[in-house]
């Protein structure tokens, strides 16, 4: 057989289906539509709430060790280059005590309390400390427990800024989130494969008469069934669009009209876009090809 | 009920008909012992043997229920006997793979009383349907569309649809549909049972025509009139069971009666 007008005649047959059965067609576009713009919402939600959470991830990713006064710099040095090169640190830096005193007047407001203090000859209560970047936020309460057991740490009750409930805590929203947003996506991904198949099915039973006729006259299941997954094709890219177009629209709505909502970049809108038509195809092929198989008896 | 046996059709056929020379050619059809037995438990053919040679025409007959058209759908592989063997130029049905059934279908013609015609089509949409569907590519599409429409007498209604013909022109668009495939074996169930008894004697002179030109006929029908008329061979079905086969048969065995 020649493939050119067989890829003519079922994308004719498929196009014709589609504007024959436009109200089946159209309910089909719409449900899915509305379950890809479910499934884009979902991703994007998931994707804003997992750039706040790897933000939070990265900043509990430092461990900040907090040396005693009496240590010299070279035990400093020691200990920096002893654990810094350890596989899991990807980076380690040194904050004196000046600059720990700065940072806490920065960030905590507390420049005024800190003069005072200096001023009243207590000199600087802030310890200076090393400060691990690790690769990996589960390798911090391990880096802790082996700091801990070095003598020149700050004897205070806190001698590192490891907080133990913290990183648990964000690992479980972060499994929460990816959990959440996968079965999101599946269950909508699961609603848009049950709506074409029985679009397709209602299809297949309308036209059951020409599907007869095909089978009768020795039309292959091939050529039977490629013009239903070409119209689930159609109909799945169609509706892609319309969710992206929609989405995209109120992202940029939502924006402010510059920029889209929720930190969404361009790169990462236009790879929404294309998974959400791979998708849409994808759907409705799938969903096609089932739907028909019952008519081909196979 | 009378009908007329003036020839209708405005075609001249040549061919050899049934013949002597397929007396020594095997086989086309064997019914080889076939039971078959649908999923309610109704047994609708039972122990059934009989053959069919090349060029034959054969009527097969018997009330409505006996068997024949599970004969048809036998043939054409929309069922599978339950027991026994069908084979077609050879080829055993039940062992025929789902994806050559395609084959299959291309060497026969098929039509029904309901003449599955689409009424969205015209009469040459409708028939060429049958080749863009098997072979889109295929040189000359036109011309053989108008060269089956032209055996069956309906060369001038090419853009006519299937609702503004009579119900024995539909059939006649039906066979023309069947025979773009230039079929070996043509099957035939109840073709006149939706007609006048004029369209359908039209319509049975146009399956003895294309007999002439070389094809197997299998019709399955009760329409005693057309049956007695043509002498053809007619093999009997009651309850499934084929109760007669005879060369130059008429409905009724002689001496029985329609009750």
């Amino acid at each position: 057989m020649n493939p050119i007008p067989a890829l003519k005649f079922v994308g004719r047959v498929a196009l014709q289906n589609i504007l024959r059965n436009r109200g089946i067609a159209l309910a089909s576009v719409l449900t899915i539509t509305l379950t890809l713009l479910g499934a884009g919402v979902a991703v994007v939600v998931v994707h804003a709430l997992d750039g706040v959470l790897h933000t939070e991830e990265s900043q509990a990713s430092v461990l900040k060790v907090f040396m005693a006064d009496h240590v010299g710099f070279a035990s400093e040095v020691n200990l920096e280059q002893t654990l810094g090169h350890q596989a899991a640190v990807a980076k380690a830096t040194f904050e004196n005590k000046d600059q720990a005193a700065q940072q806490a007047g920065s960030s905590l407001g507390l420049t005024q309390a800190i003069n005072l203090l200096e001023k009243s000859g207590a000199g600087n209560p802030l310890p200076a400390s090393l400060n691990f970047h690790l690769r990996n936020i589960k390798a911090v309460s391990e880096l802790n427990r082996e700091v801990r057991t070095s003598a020149l740490l700050d004897s205070g009750p806190h001698p590192t800024d490891y907080n133990a409930d913290v990183i648990p805590r964000l690992e479980r929203y972060i499994f929460v989130a990816q959990l959440g947003g996968g079965l999101v996506v599946g269950v909508v991904g699961a609603v848009a494969l049950v709506i074409i198949t029985i679009s397709v099915r209602t299809a297949a039973y309308v036209r059951r008469q020409e599907i007869e006729i095909m089978k009768l006259v020795g039309a292959t299941d091939w050529f039977v069934r490629w013009p239903f997954v070409v119209e689930g094709v159609i109909v799945g890219v169609i509706s892609a669009l319309v969710a992206s177009v929609i989405l995209l629209g109120v992202g940029v709505g939502f924006g402010g009209g510059h920029s889209l909502a929720l930190g969404v970049g361009v790169r990462f809108a236009a790879l929404i876009v294309l998974c959400l038509i791979v998708a849409g195809g994808a759907l409705g092929s799938v969903g096609s090809f089932v739907g028909v198989r019952r008519s081909l008896g196979t | 009920m009378s009908i007329s046996t003036s020839p209708p059709a405005p075609v001249v056929m040549t061919g050899a008909g049934s013949t002597e020379l397929s007396r020594s050619e095997p086989p086309i059809i064997v019914f080889e012992k076939v039971t078959k037995i649908y999923a309610n438990g109704q047994a609708a053919i039972r122990d059934a043997s009989f053959t069919v040679r090349p060029r034959d025409f054969v009527f097969v007959v018997g009330a409505s229920g006996a068997g024949k058209s599970t004969v048809i759908r036998l043939l054409i592989r929309e069922e599978r006997a339950t027991q026994g063997h069908v084979l077609v130029e050879g080829q055993d049905l039940a062992r025929l793979k789902h994806r050559h059934l395609p084959r299959l279908r291309r060497k026969m013609g098929i039509v029904f009383q309901d003449f599955k015609l689409l009424p969205n089509l015209t009469v040459e949409q409708n028939v060429a349907f049958a080749i863009q569907v098997t072979d889109p590519g295929r040189p000359h599409l036109k011309e053989k569309v108008g060269e089956a429409l032209y055996i069956v007498g309906l060369e001038d209604k090419l853009s006519a649809f299937p609702t503004e013909l009579s119900g024995g022109e539909q059939q006649r668009v039906a066979i023309a549909r069947a025979l773009v495939h230039r079929p070996r074996i043509f099957l035939a169930d109840e073709p006149t049972g939706n007609l006048d008894p004029d369209a359908g004697w039209g319509i049975v002179q146009l399956l003895q025509q294309i007999n002439h030109r070389g094809a197997t006929v299998v019709m399955a029908t009760h329409n005693r009139e057309v049956v007695d008329l043509c002498r053809r061979r007619v093999l009997a079905i009651e309850d499934g069971r084929i109760v007669r086969d005879e060369a130059e048969g008429a409905y009724l065995r002689d001496g029985d009666a329609i009750l």
